[in-house]
């Protein structure tokens, strides 16, 4: 193992770091909003990456270009899981905890089932994207494009997220009703509004991060599992509550898959990450930048 | 007052014997081998949510990773039978020990956690077990481990012949996990998991010390799923980490218990009864080209459940027993 | 002025009590003793919360010690200490509100015996001395407030605690409700247990308790007899004078 095989190894690790931070913001930003956590999260993952397939498929449009389509398209998606499921999950008084997860994992188990009976298990892939297959070097380092990509697309998101959480309205909205979504309502901001508009925001974030996985993994009913754990895991590395936790977890990830593939075998890669998330939460319980 | 609550408890012991008498004289009537799996495996079913429900139902501590006391149990017993002789029997045992233990090791960095945190990281402890053991050769990593079969034996727990002795040590351990629960929910430990699931911090101020009250809750209940394990490996008599160890155990342990009653002292049978023959039948009768069909179901009364019924489909037999007892 | 030969059921030594740069009680030192009903009041931010919080063993005091009934229990637990005979309520009631009345109450009794037959019948006994035996089938989140107070006394009354901690049991109820309250303390106090009681209304706490302990700004300001403390314009200026938090 050659010094330039780690320092690949750890580039890589970052870009797709960035990537699960991406993919974890949106369940951050959920939780922070509104203390419920998406179990559902891997397939919003999921459908981001069929829709993303599908219009390769049907209307060759590369996935570069259906991102904010697929975007749009989950924002949608979001917003109704809120409104027709969620909403109703958060006013349960007995077994609070218990219908908070089961409602969200029951529409995940249910959407794997949908995909599963219409798209059948079969593996597609995207045979020719733009990006596709194709490396580049930086500095004699040989970083994917898809996945370089995907991490630009990833920081400009988080940077987009901090401007519009900050400066805009309706993310100041946001924030308030994070803290205190009783006393919103007294100046005229429709609670459920937010809410939706917060699942929605969410859920296109993933969207995001889905189109551009699709560009370079395989995409399958259950392709969300994995990556809704290692989410949840980077999640509550950084700190449920915390968007910039969420970018920080990502990255930490990230690295700890890249270095643990280097020394384990590869069926082992993710016990790394599972080590690392135990080691973290027994030490500080709330995560690296919890906030609840 | 005092009459009426233990005329409760005697009527419920009463209808779970009826029950249990009915059961065992289903198999003399119904001869069809598939039929019969489906009731064997809907009685394990409900043994082994009914486990689940005593740390995650009444105590409150939400589990996703039970799987990992299910295939210790299972792999426990399937490696001390091929490798040293050990007879199931003592493996059942030795299953139940290791996994009562290692839930106790688990809670005192565990039990700390709040809420997604904590099932969060019962997931992830038990896929990281999952991962170990495919990669553990001497426990045959990926391939698992093979029982081998000759012939029926009670000593060495294996039947060829007929799956009734099956059917019979799954409907007792489904006796002995709701005798276990009927028992403990009127006892000093079934209060105090209620009130510790309730209100942790007004439990302190009783003098209850919470932590050792859910650790008392793991114990019970990784040992008892480990029985169940140990009853798996004997009855498929060939397992691997994916089929003992995998999340979709973790939930499906958990979901008869969700749908028909968590925290209480029926949901989990009610549960089993629907779920397990609902979702086996819409597998095999909607066949190949209906893949998913079972998950659609199931996760659909999931969600239904969660949204409009929390307390579970009991509820819907006795409210007042609902109220009161509980 | 407590008799020589008593040792006094809790004694607090020195207490300081931080949270981070705030200072929430400073060098408070009381004493209760055996079968007195002593009143702690104190206007807003005074700090008496914390030192109740502190004696029921929900925190460990920065400095100082707490000895209850001879025995130092600083470091013991809010569970450790109900079982040497604290018991509490909470001001913001926390019933279990998925049981009933008398499961709740039985939570309680637990601590004294594990056979539930005699837990059961501890709990009818503790429901009827504080007259909710009427109500004893009922969810705990049925009650009318006034009912969740009673609950809360009767389940701490469960544990036999020797003392007593009431958090502000007497705060926004009806007149009636309240001198009901005020009876049930008299009749807690009748069977041997101590009480100390958070209370902020005055008319009401200042008949009942035999010696008020005034707190403000996280220090002891005066105690002694009702009638004397209300007197005292130290606690007249700390009610209604011009008072901003001092700090450390």
């Amino acid at each position: 193992m050659t010094a330039e095989t780690i320092i690949q190894s750890l580039a890589s690790g970052l870009l797709m770091g960035l990537l699960y931070g991406l993919i974890a913001v949106g369940l951050a930003l959920i939780f922070g909003l509104m203390d419920v956590v998406n179990f559902a999260h891997g397939e919003f993952l999921m459908i981001a990456m069929y829709a993303t397939f599908f219009l390769f498929a049907f209307f060759a449009i590369d996935p570069l270009l259906a991102a904010p389509l697929v975007a749009a398209a989950l924002f949608v998606f979001g917003a109704a899981v809120y409104l027709l499921i969620v909403r109703f999950a958060v006013r349960a008084k007995a077994n609070a905890g218990m219908v908070q997860i089961f409602s969200t994992f029951g529409l995940a188990i249910v959407m794997r089932g949908l995909a599963q009976y219409f798209f059948t298990p079969d593996y597609r892939s995207i045979t020719h994207s733009w990006l596709g297959g194709k490396t580049i070097s930086v500095g004699g380092i040989f970083l994917p494009v898809p996945q370089l990509c995907g991490a630009l697309v990833a920081i400009a998101a988080f940077v987009a997220l901090y401007f519009f959480i900050n400066r805009t309205d309706f993310g100041r909205a946001l924030e308030a009703t994070r803290e205190d979504a009783g006393a919103v309502a007294l100046v005229g901001i429709d609670k459920n509004r937010v809410f939706a508009l917060g699942w929605g925001l969410g859920a296109a974030l993933v969207g995001l991060a889905g189109a551009i996985m699709a560009i370079f993994f395989y995409v399958y009913p259950d392709v969300g599992a994995s990556f809704a754990l290692i989410a949840y895991v980077t999640v509550a590395l950084g700190g449920f509550g915390s968007v910039f936790g969420a970018f920080a977890g990502g990255l930490v990830v990230g690295l700890v898959e890249a270095t643990t593939a280097l020394i384990l075998p590869p069926s082992l890669k993710s016990v790394g990450i599972y080590a690392v998330y135990l080691v973290v939460v027994f030490i500080r319980p709330r995560g690296l930048f919890g906030s609840m | 007052m005092d009459t009426a609550f233990a005329k409760r408890r005697r009527r419920d012991l009463i209808v779970a014997a009826i029950f249990a008498a009915i059961a065992a004289i289903v198999p003399l009537f119904v001869k069809d081998v598939y039929v019969q799996n489906i009731m064997v495996l809907t009685l394990m079913y409900a043994a082994l949510s009914q486990s689940w429900n005593i740390l995650s139902g009444y105590c409150g501590q939400i589990s996703l990773g039970h799987a990992l006391y299910f295939g210790l149990g299972a792999y426990t017993t399937a490696l001390l039978f091929t490798k040293f002789g050990v007879l199931p029997w003592f493996g059942m045992l030795g299953g139940g020990l290791i996994s009562a233990a290692i839930a106790m090791a688990l809670g005192y960095p565990c039990f700390r956690l709040r809420g997604h945190y904590f099932v969060i990281a019962t997931i992830v402890i038990a896929e990281t077990a999952l991962l170990l053991f495919q990669n553990w050769d001497w426990a045959g990593a990926a391939l698992g481990i093979d029982i081998p079969v000759r012939g029926d034996s009670w000593l060495k727990f294996q039947f060829v012949r007929s799956k009734l002795p099956y059917f019979y040590f799954a409907l007792a351990l489904a006796c002995v996990a709701w005798l276990v629960t009927w028992w403990l929910e009127d006892s000093k430990w079934g209060y105090w998991w209620r009130a510790v699931k309730d209100n942790p911090d007004a439990a302190e101020s009783l003098g209850v010390v919470v932590f050792n009250s859910k650790m008392g809750a793991a114990a019970v209940s990784a040992f008892l799923t480990a029985i169940g394990g140990s009853f798996y490996a004997q009855f498929v008599s060939y397992i691997d980490p994916e089929s003992v160890m995998g999340f979709q155990f973790s939930l499906l342990m958990a979901l008869p218990a969700v749908l028909g009653g968590i925290g209480t002292l029926w949901g989990p049978v009610l549960g089993a009864v629907i779920l397990i023959p609902l979702t086996e039948l819409t597998r095999s009768y909607i066949g190949g080209s209906g893949r998913g069909v079972d998950l659609i179901v199931y996760g659909t009364l999931i969600v239904l459940i969660s949204l409009a019924r929390p307390e579970g489909l009991v509820g819907l037999f006795s409210p007042r027993r609902k109220e009161a007892a509980r | 002025m407590t008799a020589l030969l008593e040792i006094p059921l809790l004694e607090t030594r020195g207490i300081w009590q931080r949270f981070g740069g705030l200072v929430a009680n400073s060098d408070v030192s009381i004493s209760v003793g055996r079968g007195e009903i002593v009143g702690l009041i104190g206007p807003n931010g005074a700090g008496k919360s914390t030192l109740f919080n502190l004696i029921a063993g929900v925190y460990t005091p920065t400095q100082g010690s707490i000895i209850f009934d001879g025995e130092d229990v600083t470091r013991l637990s809010a569970a450790e200490r109900c079982e040497r005979g604290v018991g509490r309520t909470f001001q913001v009631v926390k019933s279990f509100e998925t049981m009933t009345v008398i499961d709740n109450v039985i939570v309680g009794a637990l601590i004294r015996t594990t056979v539930m037959r005699e837990a059961r019948r501890k709990a009818h006994e503790v429901l009827e001395f504080c007259g909710l035996a009427a109500r004893a089938d009922t969810l705990a989140s049925q009650l009318i407030p006034s009912e969740k107070r009673r609950l809360e006394v009767a389940r701490a009354l469960a544990t036999e605690p020797k003392l007593l901690l009431l958090d502000e049991v007497l705060t926004g109820l009806t007149p009636i409700e309240a001198q009901t309250g005020v009876e049930l303390v008299r009749k807690v106090r009748a069977t041997g247990v101590t009480v100390l009681m958070v209370e902020h209304v005055m008319e009401i706490v200042m008949p009942l308790v035999d010696r008020a302990i005034v707190l403000d700004l996280g220090k002891v300001l005066v105690e002694g007899k009702p009638t004397d403390v209300v007197r005292d314009p130290k606690v007249i200026s700390a009610y209604l004078g011009d008072r901003h938090a001092v700090g450390a």
